[in-house]
């Protein structure tokens, strides 16, 4: 039997979240695989990991978000998975809304577990920045994905391939915009999601303004210059 | 060009050339990653030799002094090597990453076999 999905959790210094995000996997989703990608942690999440016996993959150093999710991706193209779902470490993210992106997958390349499918967005200066990723999305693909920044995100194995054998496909808004240019077809699903549970969340102003701009110029700028991946095997159009 | 600046200019590419020699004997630096501050410092040698040179293209790129277009020159050699160091050190990052994430699957694979 082909398996079928694995959620690949990039951790860093997620002592605090992670045995609340995996023991819920365990005993509430034992139908799906997972993989922690332990990003060089300096913190305790890897003697966690080996205390409560959890299935993890660790890395030696820090290699920052993009290489380690890509980790879980080649992990998840080696070990022959249909599906590989992105899924933060920290308790954003609700497991429930799973089997309805697994659904969704049937006709996309790319699930966006999305915030505002159904629910109209926030005003908010935190919302200007995703606004504004949506605007630059959709002057570049014609595709209005609406909830852009969202880091829920499920991958078939086309899509997958490419985040697994190409560098510098980071699990962001600018890679989506690459991989629907090269032709995929991404779907989004409604899903609910939480503040982080415990610790500091990366993004604080600044480095969400910082985020922003650079999410922009790399999509206006950069990614057309791409060479666009061939994705065998996906979605026919 | 002033003399002075000439007789420093002439310093100058001297002591690199003595520099990098003495790296590449110590094998602190590569030969391939020499042989650009070697063909430099002939360059800038050359350049303060010659104040032809540098007078001829200034007049050519209207250049108000001689020096200028040496400084000039200068930092094109500058800018065109630290773009070469960012290319390089991109694809060192790049490697070391890849080195971490094989070395971590190659790990998990002793672990725990595939069936």
């Amino acid at each position: 039997m082909a398996k079928q999905l694995l959620i690949v959790i990039p951790a860093y210094n997620e002592a605090e979240n992670i045995e609340c995000v995996v023991d819920n996997l365990i005993e509430n989703y034992p139908q799906y695989d997972y993989v922690i990608i332990n990003d060089g942690s300096r913190d305790k999440t890897i003697e966690i990991c080996r205390r409560k016996g959890y299935r993890y993959i660790d890395l030696p150093i820090n290699v920052g978000l993009t290489d380690g999710v890509q980790t879980g991706m080649m992990y998840a193209y080696e070990h022959g998975y249909e599906y590989a779902l992105q899924f933060d470490g920290d308790g954003q993210h609700d497991p429930s809304y799973i089997a309805a992106m697994l659904e969704a997958m049937e006709t996309c390349d790319i699930c966006v577990g999305s915030r505002f499918v159904d629910q109209k967005k926030p005003k908010g200066l935190r919302m200007l920045g995703s606004n504004i990723i949506q605007a630059t999305l959709r002057l570049t693909t014609g595709k209005k994905i609406k909830d852009p920044t969202s880091g829920m995100r499920m991958f078939n194995r086309a899509t997958m391939k490419a985040m697994a054998e190409n560098a510098d496909y980071g699990p962001e808004p600018d890679t989506l915009a690459h991989l629907m240019r090269s032709g995929a077809v991404v779907k989004e699903v409604q899903v609910e999601m939480s503040e982080r549970m415990a610790g500091e969340s990366y993004l604080n102003f600044s480095r969400s303004i910082r985020y922003m701009t650079h999410m922009c110029f790399s999509i206006v700028f950069i990614q057309w210059c791409r060479k666009k991946v061939a994705l065998k095997g996906g979605i026919k159009k | 060009m002033s003399l002075a600046l000439q007789i420093v200019l002439i310093a100058v590419s001297f002591f690199v050339l003595l520099f990098v020699l003495k790296k590449i004997r110590r094998s602190q630096l590569y030969i391939d990653d020499a042989i650009y501050w070697i063909v430099s410092a002939f360059l800038l040698l050359i350049l303060s030799i010659f104040p032809q040179i540098a007078i001829f293209a200034s007049e050519l790129l209207e250049i108000q002094s001689p020096a200028n277009f040496v400084f000039l020159f200068m930092i094109f050699m500058v800018l065109i090597k630290l773009f070469n160091l960012a290319i390089e050190l991109s694809v060192q990052k790049h490697r070391i990453n890849r080195l971490v994430q094989k070395l971590a699957l190659m790990k998990d694979e002793e672990d725990h076999p595939k069936d």
